[in-house]
């Protein structure tokens, strides 16, 4: 039982997103991954057949509106919902078959906290402890005073679970996601019911939990939110996935030109056309360039033209204009098809 | 101490002892305030009776009425049996109903089914862990009856010099007459143990509670009228509560074992039959 | 969609093999031992398991006894066993007249003891005990080796005795009574509460006018006593009326189940010894009625399959008199003053020669209530009561 701390301290400091040296399998080390993945109710198709790799050690968030199917993929991958097709596998092991093996290193907050009302927040909690492989019998009571400190619930803990606020059931939701140690965090909608300071004590955890080694894989709906915490993004569409990959790598495809502060516009755009880039005035004191020659050199000629520059920085997208214009040109499409 | 570690941690867990589970789906129930209501109440069936009797004897001639309750007067040792006998024909049915709702279709209203099967406690695991919790309610409930109308039965109602008079005249000491109230006691339970098999195989299929009440009582009452039709005399052997009568075997003389031996082995069809509907149901159940 | 209905298809499938394997699984829970195929046992010839029967000492033995009834008798009170239906009751026999009778209700019993010297009953009902000094040499019940305590009759309905649940008295009765006028066969052999038994079969012969086809004994291929007797009318493949062991043991039987101490608090009544036809009767003896019946003794008119009982109704219950509180009285089994049952209401009204009446027909026999009092009843069809009735 003890070895577990170990494990965890070792995954502390060979976190793959760190480079570490050596062999290094866990670059293409899943935490979790779904192949052709499908899921039907009735007439619905909730997810339409999505291929989705969730590398070890990243912060994976899922975005997509509601109904985009989220939860339902998530609720496959974890075991909860029998795939109508295709597979899912959980820290590199088949679901369900697997999934003994690798949910005692699995916390989950899947579709808001399931608690009893009549129950205390700190017998809840005990409840789903005493469920917990990977807790002895001795150590059920420090885990769940360790928990609920680390959410900021321990002053409420006596409570009825009936009486709390929305944001103190979402917190306990988390406590028991981190009763102990996991390998994998998958949080629904961690932020939901949140106030700006709760918000802040989820990034908090959830950069605790990657500098664990931790893989977390969260779904939500705040762009703002998945931008600000995560590695790597996903976005869904109507049970499809219409992009997935490392989050800087998505938003530098998407890169705008270079905006440049400077004394004389005007001499400016004129230096930057002559270097061979599009530039315009956009703003009193701000041009913009694009495309040319790389941007070392842009800045060296507007340096030659004598023009003084304050402030440069690479125009990127944010994940909300990216999210809207994929969204909204898979809409047109199916507006199209329809 | 390489990244590989990341997939081969701690070595695969074993699973959570099966007592442990055992233990916190008993602290489960036992915690419900609802739970501990009814067993209040069972509490309160025994006393109510005794006190009906002996109001009854007070103003009558000594016989407080017809049937069980009327061999209850001047026989307190009567009482247990009567008391679980009559409970048996809705109350405790019911009491093991309202468990098996909350056991799975309430645990799935609550969200919590999810954390069970997310630990993972194993889905045949988890229906062992709920018809455990149902059988404890089963058995508490009828135990709380038996008990305490053994005792209201000698101090409230009296007689017989602490014997048990059978229905056949024939008188029985209290050792016996205890081991009598035991065997009613265990036969009841495997009557409850049959009801809530089936009840807890609805309620694999349901997030409704309420679904299980009203499936559970709506059964019962659809029983109780096909044995009260001529024409399905027939159907009255495969009806579990045609069997229901028996407990009251018990205070005959010499005691008869083969209408509770009947009506046991009837239940227990019932329950391996409602056992594999559960166990199909939860094995594959979307939570 | 494809996919929906193939699930729901699935769940069908399920729901009807659960179905299934519960009706299969309880059917082997509930079905009686099975219908073994006839046991193979030595020919007998009738006149020997007559014989032998009528001779028969089976010694001790204890068992359970059901009725099968579906004389289509209305439901009189005082005597449920009457009406149609199943009821059992369970015997135990021991020697020298020892026996011990239970009738079991769901929510009560009647017991009757017979200790040697004493008969007793209770009910646990109305927690009554009745005493009854045992008869000197015995009744016809007890005339095989000890039987106990003739059983509660459904009524005097005449030969042959069909409602005594004792199969064995009731069977060694029926033959006696019968043999000279019917056809006895051996048809073959069964088994009966797990034994094996020869099917002894009487048939009136041709010239009785009997609304009866057949009576069919099952006799125990050892100890030779009657396990199971049916009684089969005209016109229906199914017996009117069966009586039988579903289980029976020989052998010792505790002596403590045949004495009896009146259990505190119950309410003993002596009763003086009287003739054989007033042995306590499911609804407890009834002092008014025994007087009664003495002073009504029935006479038989014919022999045989088409004998007819005429009796006078006790002075007590006139036909015709209303009396709406006797079934409410009769329910409760109260000692005092129940009386018969209440005729007045059944039956359909007839006239003729003899007087006016009502006659209550049933598959298996009719009876006339004539409006002067007198009581006829047979196995056999109403002319032949109206016969009797006009001598």
């Amino acid at each position: 039982m003890t070895d577990r701390g170990t494990g965890g301290g070792t995954a502390l400091d060979t976190a793959p997103t760190h480079g570490a040296p050596g062999p290094v399998p866990a670059a293409g080390a899943m935490a979790a991954r779904a192949v052709g993945l499908r899921k039907v109710f009735g007439t619905t198709v909730a997810v339409d057949g999505i291929d989705l790799d969730v590398p070890a050690g990243s912060v994976f968030g899922m975005l997509g509106p509601n109904g985009s199917g989220k939860t339902t993929l998530i609720r496959m991958l974890l075991g909860l919902t029998r795939p109508s097709g295709g597979t899912a596998e959980l820290l590199g092991r088949p679901v369900p078959d697997g999934l003994s093996a690798t949910l005692p290193d699995v916390g989950a907050l899947v579709e808001g906290p399931g608690f009893h009302p009549f129950l205390s927040g700190r017998e809840n909690l005990r409840r789903v402890a005493m469920t917990e492989p990977r807790l002895g019998r001795s150590e059920i009571a420090a885990a769940v005073e360790t928990a609920l400190e680390r959410v900021g619930l321990a002053g409420a803990a006596g409570r009825r679970f009936r009486g709390y606020s929305l944001g103190m059931k979402q917190r306990l939701g988390l406590a028991s996601a981190l009763l102990v140690p996991r390998r994998l965090v998958v949080l629904d909608e961690p932020t939901n019911g949140l106030d700006p300071s709760g918000t802040r004590e989820v990034r908090r955890i959830v950069g605790e939990l990657r500098a664990g080694g931790a893989t977390v894989l969260l779904s939500s709906h705040l762009l703002a939110e998945v931008e600000a915490i995560c590695t790597h993004v996903a976005v869904l569409q109507a049970g499809s996935l219409v992009v997935s990959g490392e989050l800087s790598t998505l938003l530098d495809a998407g890169a705008g030109g270079l905006e440049i502060t400077v004394d004389d516009t005007g001499a400016a755009v004129e230096a930057l056309r002559a270097a061979g880039a599009t530039a315009f005035t956009e703003a009193p004191g701000t041009v913009v360039a694009d495309g040319g020659p790389p941007a070392p050199r842009l800045l060296a000629a507007l340096v030659h033209a004598g023009i003084d520059v304050f402030e440069v920085h690479r125009r990127r997208p944010h994940l909300e204009e990216l999210f809207t214009r994929l969204t909204e040109d898979r809409n047109d499409r199916d507006g199209e098809s329809a | 101490m390489t990244a590989a570690t990341i997939d081969t941690t701690a070595g695969d867990p074993r699973p959570v002892p099966t007592l442990r589970l055992f233990a916190a789906e008993l602290r489960w129930v036992l915690r419900r305030p609802r739970t501990l209501i009814m067993f209040g109440l069972f509490a309160l069936v025994p006393i109510l009776i005794a006190i009906g009797v002996v109001v009854a004897d007070g103003d009558g001639d000594g016989n407080g009425g017809r049937g069980l309750i009327g061999s209850i007067g001047g026989n307190g040792l009567v009482l247990p049996i009567a008391a679980m006998t009559i409970s048996l024909t809705l109350l405790l049915p019911l009491a093991v109903a309202v468990a098996s709702a909350d056991a799975i279709a309430g645990e799935a209203s609550h969200g919590t089914l999810r954390g069970l099967l997310l630990s993972p406690v194993g889905r045949l695991r988890l229906v062992g862990m709920k018809a455990f919790g149902v059988l404890v309610v089963a058995v508490v409930a009828t135990l709380v009856i038996a008990v305490v109308g053994v005792l209201a039965g000698l101090v409230v109602v009296g007689g017989a010099d602490g014997q048990l008079i059978t229905l056949s005249g024939t008188t029985v000491g209290l050792g016996e007459a205890v081991g009598r109230v035991g065997l009613v006691a265990l036969w009841t339970v495997g009557q409850l143990a049959a009801v809530g098999a089936v009840a807890l195989a609805v309620s694999s299929f349901t997030e409704h509670p309420l679904v299980v009440l009203a499936s559970v009582l709506g059964g019962l009452i659809t029983f109780g009228v096909l044995s009260t039709i001529p024409a399905l005399d027939w159907l009255a052997p495969y009806l579990l509560t045609t069997g229901w009568s028996a407990g009251a075997d018990a205070l005959r003389d010499p005691l008869p074992l083969d209408g509770l031996g009947s009506s046991s082995l009837v239940a227990l069809v019932y329950l391996v039959v409602g056992a594999a509907v559960l166990i199909t149901r939860m094995s594959r159940r979307d939570a | 969609m494809g996919n929906r209905s193939s699930v729901r298809r699935r769940w069908a499938a399920g729901g009807i093999g659960a179905a299934l394997v519960a009706t299969v699984g309880i059917g082997l829970v509930v079905a009686p031992a099975g219908a073994s195929a006839a046991p193979e046992l030595p020919p007998v010839s009738p006149e020997d398991l007559v014989s032998s029967v009528l001779t028969a000492e089976p010694g001790p033995f204890n068992g359970t006894v059901s009725l099968d009834n579906q004389l289509g008798l209305p439901a009189l009170p005082g005597a449920p066993q009457a009406a149609n239906g199943t009821s059992t009751a369970r015997i135990w026999s021991g020697d020298d007249g020892k026996g011990r009778v239970s009738l079991p209700t769901d929510q009560g019993e009647k017991t009757f003891v017979s200790d040697g010297a004493t008969r007793w009953s209770y009910d646990s009902e109305t927690r009554t005990v009745t005493k009854v000094p045992a008869k000197q040499g015995g009744g016809p019940g007890e005339k095989q080796g000890g039987r106990p305590d003739r059983a509660p009759e459904a009524g005097t309905t005449g030969p042959p005795e069909v409602a005594a649940p004792d199969p064995a008295a009731a069977a060694a009765t029926a033959i006696g009574e019968l043999r000279n006028t019917s056809t006895v066969s051996v048809d073959g052999t069964a088994e009966v509460a797990g034994r094996p038994a020869y099917q002894l079969v009487l048939d009136p012969k041709p010239t009785e006018r009997t609304l009866l086809r057949e009576v069919r004994i099952a006799v125990d291929a050892e100890k030779r006593i009657p396990l199971q007797l049916s009684v089969l009318a005209n016109g229906s493949p199914e017996p009117a009326l069966q009586v039988g062991f579903t289980d029976v043991t020989f052998g010792p039987q505790d002596a403590s189940l045949f004495a009896f101490t009146p259990p505190p608090g119950s309410t003993v009544r002596d009763e003086p010894a009287t003739t054989d036809r007033a042995k306590p009767g499911p609804a407890g003896p009834k002092p008014g009625q025994d007087a009664g019946r003495d002073a009504a003794r029935p006479t038989i008119v014919g022999d045989g399959w088409d004998t007819v009982v005429v009796a006078r109704t006790p002075a007590q219950a006139k036909p015709g008199e209303p009396k709406p509180d006797s079934a409410e009285q009769g329910d409760q089994g109260a000692p005092e003053g129940a009386g018969a049952p209440d005729l007045s209401a059944l039956g359909t009204p007839v006239s003729g020669p003899w007087g006016a009446g009502r006659q209550i027909s049933t598959a298996v026999g009719t009876a006339i209530i004539a409006d002067d009092g007198r009581i006829a009843a047979g196995a056999v069809p109403a002319q032949v009561l109206t016969e009797a009735l006009a001598r």
